[in-house]
């Protein structure tokens, strides 16, 4: 009896244990790949609040509109074109490699959540106050590196360029979408930039920030300070690569002369000059 | 003490005609390969004159050779923390335009010219590039003053010369010039031994030639900047630096090297020296004036049994004691100091020594014929023609002392001479300026027999070699003679 009682009890705990992984999978997949355009309960970002929306459409509708948002929207339906509007045109991009199955534990998990008084997808909430000018330059010594980030990831400066940084400008990985001085604008604003922070969601950030991603606190300052960019700063590429290129050559002829005067008494040449000065 | 033996050499200058035999007999035999074009083993320089390669004496320029440095001998052109900085690019390289563009001419053209005007020539080309080049300059470009107003003007010797001696060595009536032929210096502290990174050169402990080993070299050139006399060249071809070798394979055959053998004037002297190599750290650091009698008395009397005890503790073979005794080089060193070291205040004691060359006889045109300026037979030696201070600079580590010693003497052995076969001269005077010039009439007698009456084996006095020897200790001679047959150095063996 006891024997079977046990046995029981441990093809259930593997069973829960499964369902508990699979879970966990789920919540990450949702990170990954939904935060940066929804919340559950923390509001409409690019896309609309997912809190209990298998209440407002039936699965079979959500599952074939997740699996597939463009075609959804390409046969007319009208809650499809609904959504596109209220997202003012952005079509929601199709996850890559996502199936019915995939779509259906989403739902689970959304619908898991919206239970929940307050999901751990509801994002982070920014206040509408005005950021101070210590948020902005703190801000700024993350984006540079200064301030390094507290889970380790890279500084944002390795990468993009921003106002303020110094002359040389930052990194270009991208020459036009690496630089992110109008980032708050292309965002609309505090929270979706901040979701967004939250979990990156382009292939090169996420892996790197996979494992390292950023503290509250460090996206308000971050925040901060791209709202403060956009609001004065300039795209400022084309000076920026100029400056780099005069520091460049201006930094070789100075490396020119310093090895001149380290090397001064070097060997250059005895008989051409014995001859030359005779010719004069 | 310990005592080492050195195969040392004596260029008598006042013999020496300048004639470029010597260079030729070098050149044929060791530098006529590809890449060894440039370079001359053995050279003849006119003095004054900068010499080859263009004012090697200038070092502050080519930065050979060793320096004062916190109490202590430094490197001028390395050293082991400078070299890190230097790695990529030696700093103190000669140019090939220092050296010169060597080159061969096209004499096919003589033979194949189309039909015209003018007599074909063959124009010279470059054997570096291959393309026709207009030669600017060679090995012995300032030859017999050759573009004295440009070459003999800026030798390094003169400085310390006043204006008018200047002016003087140069004034038509007063011209005058030696010849000053050179080889490497197979120095006791060699300067090149002790800047090559690879540990590619070593002095032989047997007869202390210096040798690079072809094999280990790795082309760091650090030894052609470190050897004040530029005898060390860099082989393009190859890609590894090649030197003077005393012709060792000659040498141990019992043969002087081709040098010697070859010159005409007879001036060239081989012969074993023993010295004490434990002293050779306090002497290569004293002060400059006193470096020609420090380099005198590591010079060991291969007579005094003391140093023949110690030499056979060394392992020296009995047949090198012999032949150090019969050295004409410890004679001309040692017992009559008038052979003198070039540049010793480049702190490498060489081991080539060179006897200084009297003046010509200043004389003058007159009415049926020429006529002495002096009253005297020979006029005194501090009216030479080539200023003192010149010859001090160049072999006197600056000192006027030692060279007009040497002169002196010579010149005393000639008024000998003069009142034993001529007799216009009493013989008072020739002793009297024999004993103004430290000499006796034995002395003076040997002199003029080891300068003027010299056979081959007076001038070179070669120990054997005990090649067999040498090899007995790693392997049966012969053995070894049958294995290594056929003219490969390393004996042919099974497998791949």
């Amino acid at each position: 009896m006891s024997l079977r009682l046990s046995r029981l009890t441990l093809v259930l705990g593997v069973l829960l244990a499964c369902a508990s992984v699979q879970a966990q999978e789920t919540a990450a997949y949702f990170k990954q790949n939904c935060m940066s355009c929804h919340t559950i309960g923390g509001g409409k970002l690019t896309g609309p609040d997912l809190k209990g929306v298998t209440e407002r459409k039936d699965r079979e509708w959500l599952t074939s509109f997740i699996v597939n948002p463009k075609a959804k929207v390409d046969s007319g339906d009208a809650y499809a074109l609904q959504l596109l509007d209220e997202a003012r045109g952005v079509v929601m991009p199709t996850i890559a490699g996502i199936d019915a199955e995939q779509a259906g534990f989403l739902l689970d998990l959304i619908e898991a959540e919206s239970a929940l008084e307050e999901s751990q997808f509801k994002g982070i909430q920014i206040s509408n106050e005005p950021f101070t000018q210590k948020d902005i330059d703190t801000g700024l010594a993350i984006f540079t590196g200064r301030q390094s980030l507290k889970n380790g990831g890279p500084a944002c400066f390795s990468c993009h360029n921003a106002p303020g940084v110094g002359v040389l400008g930052g990194g270009r990985l991208d020459p036009v979408k690496a630089d992110l001085t109008k980032v708050y604008e292309r965002l609309q604003g505090r929270t979706v930039l901040s979701t967004w922070l939250m979990s990156p969601a382009t292939p090169t950030m996420q892996s790197i920030f996979k494992n390292a991603s950023l503290e509250k606190d460090e996206i308000y300052s971050l925040v901060a300070y791209f709202e403060n960019s956009a609001q004065h700063g300039e795209v400022g590429q084309a000076s920026a690569q100029l400056t780099f290129a005069l520091f460049g050559i201006v930094g070789a002829a100075l490396a020119l002369v310093l090895f001149d005067v380290i090397w001064n008494g070097r060997f250059v040449a005895v008989r051409r000059p014995l001859v030359d000065s005779e010719k004069l | 003490m310990n005592v080492r033996s050195q195969l040392s050499m004596i260029f008598h200058l006042d013999k020496c005609i300048g004639c470029h035999t010597c260079s030729i007999a070098c050149k044929n035999i060791w530098t006529d390969r590809k890449g060894t074009d440039y370079m001359w083993w053995n050279n003849v320089e006119t003095k004054p004159g900068t010499g080859f390669p263009s004012k090697w004496e200038d070092q502050e320029k080519y930065k050979g050779g060793w320096e004062k440095h916190n109490g202590t001998i430094r490197l001028k052109s390395t050293g082991k923390a400078r070299i890190i900085p230097n790695i990529f690019h030696n700093p103190n390289m000669p140019s090939m335009d220092d050296y010169y563009e060597p080159w061969t001419y096209d004499y096919q053209n003589l033979f194949n010219a189309p039909e015209g005007p003018d007599q074909p020539t063959a124009r010279p080309i470059s054997m570096i590039t291959g393309d026709y080049i207009d030669v600017e300059s060679g090995p012995n470009w300032d030859d017999d003053l050759g573009g004295s107003s440009i070459y003999a003007k800026n030798d390094p010797n003169l400085e310390g010369l006043s204006e008018e001696q200047r002016q003087q060595l140069f004034a038509i009536e007063q011209l005058v010039f030696f010849y000053f032929p050179r080889i490497c210096n197979h120095c006791m502290n060699p300067a090149c031994v002790a800047s090559c990174p690879s540990g590619a050169l070593y002095k032989r402990g047997e007869d202390g030639v210096v040798l690079v080993d072809q094999k280990r070299c790795r082309a760091w050139r650090s030894c052609v900047a470190a050897c004040p006399y530029k005898k060390v060249y860099y082989n393009w071809f190859t890609g590894k630096s090649e030197k003077c070798i005393l012709c060792f394979p000659r040498v141990e055959t019992g043969q002087a090297p081709a040098c010697f053998h070859s010159c005409v004037g007879r001036i060239r002297y081989l012969g074993v020296i023993l010295y004490d190599a434990d002293r050779i750290e306090e002497v290569s650091n004293l002060p400059q004036e006193e470096l020609i009698e420090g380099q005198r008395s590591l010079i060991l009397d291969p007579s005094d049994p003391h140093v023949i005890e110690e030499a056979r503790k060394n392992g020296i073979a009995e047949s090198t004691i012999k032949s150090a005794q019969n050295s004409p080089s410890y004679k001309f060193i040692k017992e009559w100091k008038i052979a003198l070291p070039p540049h010793i205040e480049y702190r490498t004691l060489p081991n080539l020594f060179y006897v200084p060359p009297m003046s010509p006889v200043i004389a003058e045109q007159k009415a049926g014929g020429l006529d002495s300026i002096t009253e005297d037979l020979f006029h005194d030696i501090s009216s030479s023609r080539i200023p003192m201070k010149f010859l001090a600079n160049l072999f006197g580590g600056g000192q006027e002392g030692k060279v007009s010693y040497a002169l002196r003497k010579q010149k005393a052995v000639r008024w000998y001479r003069r009142a034993v076969t001529v007799g216009d001269v009493s013989m008072e005077l020739a002793e009297r300026m024999l004993k103004e010039a430290n000499c006796t009439i034995e002395e003076a007698q040997e002199i003029y027999e080891l300068t003027s009456l010299c056979t081959f084996e007076d001038r070179f006095v070669i120990p054997p070699a005990h090649r067999e020897e040498a090899v007995e200790a790693l392997k049966d001679p012969l053995e070894h003679k049958q294995s290594t047959g056929f003219g490969f150095l390393t004996g042919p063996k099974r497998g791949m």
